[in-house]
């Protein structure tokens, strides 16, 4: 029986995931443009506007998750949405040395391709009240490249901004001062590699986990 | 009587069971399947009654005091105990001692030793204000009387816990420990004024004191044979609130924060408090539970939780 709170929800949640779908294509299709046209130093600057406002929309869902919109576990949203703002926000935009870095590319376009391919899935299930089989089959398997090739991009991309972190002093806050609070970025940063080393094996046995619920129980059905 | 032991799948755990005297009790139940097994040791063991599927009450656990013939209800021959295995177990004095341990001596190699080189600092490094010497006795005989507490004091209502939670204590004690004792040593560190120095140390001192009396009376509560079990408790503190030595604990970390303020000491403060306040509700609901007021019990009399007037 649909109440009108399930409508609204459904209305809410399609709009949502189609509009922040819109936004990631918007991003691939500059990233792919400009690499044919220009080169990979200035991808960054061509698909800024459009990744930094559907990479920071996705902070919608933690609330989504919190509040029982969606049934995510807020313990698998938050690490995977904490590393895409550190690294959108943290490191891309606050550091224009690194923009131009190759693996810039690389994660750009598996950011784009996971989440043109999520959005869509969901906005056709809230929508539409189902998705085709090979919809669910590309949003539970391409993970299992994306995801690589997405956390050693940031990795990757955190560890070469480490010099210009260092030197430019930004995000610190030094002693003295009357509360004896000290906030240094570049160990923050070196804190974030070290997170990734047991939070990249959880977040992929996650997804397999979920791989395996999500393909399997299809097949039964 | 015949004992069948299965997994919580209903898988037989033992096979063919075990044979028990009539009049044998679940500790002689635990050597029997400790002789069998060799691995689970008693302490390992949870022993349930089997809870019938689908049904969502909580499993009944045999008490290691009790006789057998207690839990078979009907039937005097046979009873069917289901079996769990806790995993490596090591005593709540082990574990507290190491967990209490590493805050003790990693505080005073950041007072003692000029660690703050290797931070990048020069020259003088070493602490210079009466307030960091004061901080250094107040939180090594924060420690150090805990130490003594765990041995002398507290009557435990289990008497171990799982391995894991060694490594997960103690990450958290001496992780906070390390954290606290980098800032408050700090070659830039910057005291308060005096008076607000002194009335922390005193105002936790007082709470200590407090807490430490707090813990006489619970340990009152309960035999020193181990046995556990729970009566509520009453006198001092108490009488208004559920968990007083949490509420002494709490306010002794408070008054230690106003005299050193620091962030991280703070930071402690708040998550040392919201684990207080979890098992704080955790136990007050167990105390009302059991003293109900019915069947001749006493009934939980109205108290505050933990932190009078907010909970």
């Amino acid at each position: 029986m649909a109440s009108a709170f399930t409508v609204l929800r459904r209305l809410y949640l399609s709009v949502y995931n189609w509009i922040v779908f819109i936004g990631w294509f918007q991003v691939l299709f500059l990233a792919l443009k400009t690499l044919k046209e220009s080169g990979h130093e200035h991808l960054y600057n061509a698909v800024e506007k459009p990744l930094l406002l559907a990479q920071s929309a996705a902070v919608l869902e933690i609330l989504h998750g919190l509040i029982g919109l969606v049934r995510s576990p807020v313990s698998s949203t938050l690490p995977q949405i904490g590393s895409r703002l550190y690294l959108t926000w943290g490191i891309l935009w606050s550091f224009p040395e690194i923009r131009t870095h190759v693996l810039v590319t690389s994660l750009v376009i598996s950011w784009a391709i996971t989440e043109i391919i999520r959005y869509s899935f969901f906005g056709m299930k809230e929508a539409f009240g189902f998705a085709p089989s090979w919809h669910l089959w590309l949003r539970y398997s391409t993970f299992l490249v994306l995801y690589p090739t997405g956390i050693s991009s940031e990795v990757g991309l955190i560890y070469f901004t480490l010099p210009y972190i260092k030197a430019s002093e930004k995000y610190c806050i030094r002693m003295p001062n009357k509360w004896n609070f000290s906030f240094d970025y570049l160990y923050a940063a070196i804190l974030a590699l070290g997170i990734y080393v047991p939070g990249s094996p959880h977040m992929y046995r996650y997804m397999l986990g979920q791989r395996k619920r999500a393909l399997f129980k299809s097949k039964k059905e | 009587m015949k004992v069948s032991l299965v997994s919580r799948s209903g898988r037989e755990f033992i096979k063919g069971g075990l044979e028990l005297n009539d009049s044998a009790t679940v500790a002689d139940l635990q050597e029997a399947i400790h002789k069998r097994t060799k691995k689970f040791y008693p302490s390992r063991q949870r022993l349930t009654l089997p809870v019938p599927s689908g049904s969502r009450e909580r499993p009944v656990v045999l008490n290691y005091k009790k006789s057998l013939k207690d839990y078979c209800d009907g039937n005097e021959n046979s009873l069917t105990v289901v079996f769990k295995d806790l995993g490596p177990q090591v005593s709540y004095r082990t574990l507290f001692f190491f967990e209490y341990l590493g805050p003790l001596i990693l505080y005073p190699v950041f007072y003692y030793f000029p660690v703050y080189k290797f931070f990048g600092y020069k020259g003088d490094v070493l602490p210079v204000h009466p307030v960091q010497t004061y901080a250094l006795y107040y939180w090594c005989f924060h420690y150090f009387k805990r130490i003594m507490e765990t041995f002398f004091v507290h009557r435990f209502s289990h008497a171990t816990s799982p391995l894991s939670n060694v490594f997960r204590n103690c990450a958290y004690y001496w992780t906070f420990g390390a954290y606290i004792a980098y800032y408050v040593n700090h070659p830039l560190y910057t005291p308060v004024g005096d008076l607000q120095m002194k009335i922390g140390f005193g105002f936790g001192l007082v709470c200590q004191l407090a807490n430490f009396y707090c813990h006489i009376i619970l340990k009152n509560l309960r035999g020193p044979d181990g046995s556990g079990g729970y009566q509520i408790p009453r006198g001092f503190l108490f009488n208004i609130v559920t968990c007083a030595n949490y509420t002494t604990e709490i306010y002794q970390w408070l008054g230690f924060n106003i005299a050193t303020q620091t962030f991280a000491g703070y930071v402690f403060l708040v998550v040392a408090a919201s684990i207080m306040t979890n098992w704080a509700l955790a136990k007050h609901r167990r105390l009302k539970k059991l003293f109900d007021g019915k069947d001749g019990r006493p009934k939980y009399p109205r108290r505050w939780i933990i932190l009078p007037p907010f909970l």
